[in-house]
């Protein structure tokens, strides 16, 4: 993974983890991180048989231009800002096409995570699904498919 | 050996003639490209199924190409895997039958002679068809029987003739707000109908009745009461099915097609050889088979010397629409009766299946409504816009998405009317782009005719205005010339006259003595319905034929 070289030690995927909990923070009556696990679940879709190159690339770019974002308006990477200053940013690129397409890309991401079959490793005890009133469909998924 | 007859595709098209051959004792091969899922395979995994699409080939392997004519009639041209724009339904035994919701409507007398009825149109190719809805009736009724349409015959004004009193089935359960739905309709004037499904509400033909899963559409049916070709018709007979085998070129003399050359999931190449064979691989990839299998005899594509394969594609017209019921105008027991999941609603307005507007007689169609889908990570994906299409995140989206979804409900439609067959929409193959075996791939040439959004337009009002009554809110509707890939059909027409048609009466090839196309190519144009009950029925129509024949 590139991006890393750029902006020192810090890895894509850390900066997408720290974007998963900036767009969808602890909530008191709302699904956990833990109960989401929406960084292992978006570590699958990056390795996924049925997700195409070009939308994997997607995702790692968009950690690229996250932080040429960041540094343009703060002179530090993502990962070094305060949470207000985070918000700023997402607030900054949601008002490009890429930028709006990338948080969409990663909310999709971790709500899939939350609400997709608990077999995947996300949506621990459905706390997802029990959270919106949602009974999964019978038969339940004995295999992931990855 | 030599079968009797090859089958090429397993879906509605291809199935009952596997069916009604073999069951007559004749050898019959079915070669299906997808794979081979038997119920117990089936689940309701929302991320595999409609997420990552594992019923349809990847795009990046298999795709099309899309020219859409523009309105100064230049054409933009897209690749399927670069726009992400699919045209796969369903690729496994039984085909995209699998993934149906079964709303089944036969087609209307006069759908039979629109040109005889309604007259030409400027700019389309209107037809009327070379058999009577009486010709089908006999088999639409064996539909219901062997397939399993289930339902209530509701009496109205453009009710169909019926050899039947009542549907063989009993009517699946609906949801509270049916009726809702019916005392609505009746305050408007409005007739709702029972719609039939091709679904068993109780156990039958070896198969068991609905479990109210939820998740019918695109999903396979873990119960076997969908009535899909692999459920009702595969399983039910002796045909020797050959999965992940694609079918790439059929080889011919002057007058008969000898072999049909299939890939196997290794790419390594296989002949079968038959008296008989039967194209079925859903519209589209029908004639894009034909269209690739060239010869000396046949130069431009078998059946093609003609040039009329591929033309004339229709899907069904019209769109969709919808409106929002929250619990803030309901009581209590109207808001237990809005949640309860699993059970259908099952209604659908065809009161203007004919129609005057400003004294000139229409064809209009059929308006089915039903619960938005329950898929819910679509449902949780579509609240994150605000009013003004910014996209939200945060506190203020968890607490968009739960409001939303605990405390409101989608009920939609769906609006079925013709697409006009025109010169402009059409398949063929492209001379550069090839899939994953090296064929030429399909382009799909797409025009949708002015007059069929100015239908749709008038019948999405009339949808509109049941929801209004019944209190819902947000209502809205999307008409549009965008065509949904899972109702597709023409490219090779039946009719009398070789010259503007690929098919006979019988579906048979003019121009060979042994191919027969049965999935819904033959269609000259569509009606106003989906299309599944008239493939199926046609497809037992042309097995009558073929028996007699062998
Ligand atoms: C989600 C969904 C909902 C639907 N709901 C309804 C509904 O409510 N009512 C209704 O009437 N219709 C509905 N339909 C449409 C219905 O499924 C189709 O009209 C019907 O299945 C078409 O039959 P067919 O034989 O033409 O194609 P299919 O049933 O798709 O069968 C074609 C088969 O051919 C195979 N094939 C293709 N190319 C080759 C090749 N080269 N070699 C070998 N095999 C090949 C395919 O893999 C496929 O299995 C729905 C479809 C979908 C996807
Ligand atoms: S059990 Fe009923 S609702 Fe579920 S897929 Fe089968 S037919 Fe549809």
């Amino acid at each position: 993974m590139s991006g890393g070289k750029l902006f020192g030690a810090v890895s894509p995927l850390q900066t997408i983890e720290l974007v998963q909990q900036d767009l969808f923070p602890s909530t008191s009556n709302v699904p956990t991180t833990n109960d989401i696990n929406a960084y292992a679940y978006l570590v699958t879709i990056l390795h996924h048989s049925r997700v195409s190159d070009s939308h994997k690339a997607f995702i790692r770019n968009g950690v690229q231009w996250l932080n040429e974002e960041s540094i343009k308006m703060y002179k530090k990477t993502y990962m070094q800002l305060l949470s207000q200053e985070r918000q700023n940013v997402l607030k900054n690129i949601a008002k490009y096409r890429w930028g709006e397409n990338w948080i969409d890309t990663i909310l999709t991401y971790i709500f899939e995570a939350m609400l997709g079959d608990p077999i995947y490793g996300g949506n621990k005890n459905q706390a997802g699904w029990k959270w919106l009133h949602h009974k999964g469909g019978n038969p339940r998924p004995t295999k992931a498919l990855v | 050996m030599k079968y009797d007859v090859c089958i090429i595709g397993s879906g509605a098209g291809g199935a009952p003639i596997a069916y009604e051959l073999s069951n007559a004792g004749f050898h019959v091969v079915v070669l299906e490209k997808g794979n081979h899922y038997r119920e117990e395979d089936f689940s309701k995994d929302e991320l595999a199924v409609s997420r990552r699409d594992m019923f349809t080939p990847l795009l990046k392997e298999e795709q099309h190409i899309i020219n859409e004519r523009n309105k100064d009639g230049s054409i933009t041209r897209y690749e399927g895997s670069e726009y992400d724009w699919s045209f796969w339904n369903g690729s496994m035994v039984g085909g995209s039958s699998n993934l149906m919701s079964g709303f089944f409507h036969r087609m209307k007398p006069n759908d039979f002679r629109l040109k005889s009825v309604y007259g030409e149109i400027k700019g389309a190719n209107v037809v009327d068809w070379p058999i009577s809805y009486e010709d089908l009736e006999p088999y639409y009724a064996k539909v219901e029987k062997i397939i399993g349409v289930s339902g209530v015959v509701t009496k109205h004004k453009f009710a169909e003739p019926r050899s039947s009193l009542e549907f063989p089935y009993p009517a699946l359960e609906v949801n509270g707000v049916t009726k809702w739905f019916d005392a609505s309709c009746k305050i408007l004037g409005f007739e709702s109908i029972h719609t039939p499904r091709a679904i068993l509400s109780q156990g039958a033909l070896g198969r068991s009745g609905c479990s109210y899963s939820n998740f019918c559409g695109s999903y396979g049916c873990a119960t076997g009461a969908k009535g899909s070709a692999s459920a009702a018709l595969l399983q039910k007979c002796k045909a020797k099915i050959v999965p992940e085998a694609f079918v790439y070129k059929l080889q011919s003399d002057a007058t008969k097609i000898i072999s049909a050359h299939y890939y196997d999931k290794d790419l390594k190449s296989h002949a079968i050889e038959a008296r008989i064979f039967v194209v079925a691989a859903q519209a589209i990839e029908s004639s894009r088979l034909l269209l690739n299998s060239k010869n000396k005899y046949f130069p431009n594509g078998i059946a093609n010397n003609n040039g009329q394969v591929g033309k004339n594609l229709i899907f069904s017209a019209g769109g969709v629409g919808e409106g929002r019921f929250h619990f803030d105008s309901l009581t209590k027991t109207q808001q237990e009766e809005l949640m309860q999941p699993g059970l259908f609603l099952n209604r659908s307005l065809q009161d203007w299946y004919e129609y005057k507007d400003a004294d000139k007689s229409y064809k209009g169609g059929t308006i089915d409504f039903l619960f938005e889908h329950a898929n819910i990570i679509s449902r949780a994906k579509r609240e994150f816009y605000d009013a003004n299409g910014n996209i939200m995140w945060g506190t203020a989206l968890q607490k968009k998405i739960h409001k939303t979804l605990t405390t409101s409900r989608v009920l939609t439609f769906e609006v079925f009317n013709d697409w006009l067959p025109t010169d402009y929409c059409n398949v063929s193959v492209d001379k550069k782009l090839q899939d994953k075996y090296g064929v030429p791939v399909g382009v799909i040439n797409l025009y949708g005719h002015p007059h069929d959004l100015k239908v749709g337009s008038f019948l999405a009002e009339k949808a509109k205005k049941v929801l209004e009554n019944m209190g819902a809110k947000e209502i809205s509707a999307s008409i549009s010339a965008s065509p949904p890939p899972n109702l597709v059909a023409g490219g090779c027409r039946f009719a009398n006259d070789a010259r503007n048609s690929v098919l006979d009466v019988n579906c048979k090839a003019h121009e060979l003595d042994n191919l027969y196309v049965t999935d819904a190519s033959f269609m000259p144009t569509g009606g106003s319905v989906p299309y599944t009950w008239t493939i199926y029925a046609n497809s037992f129509r042309v097995a009558d034929h073929i028996v007699k024949k062998l």
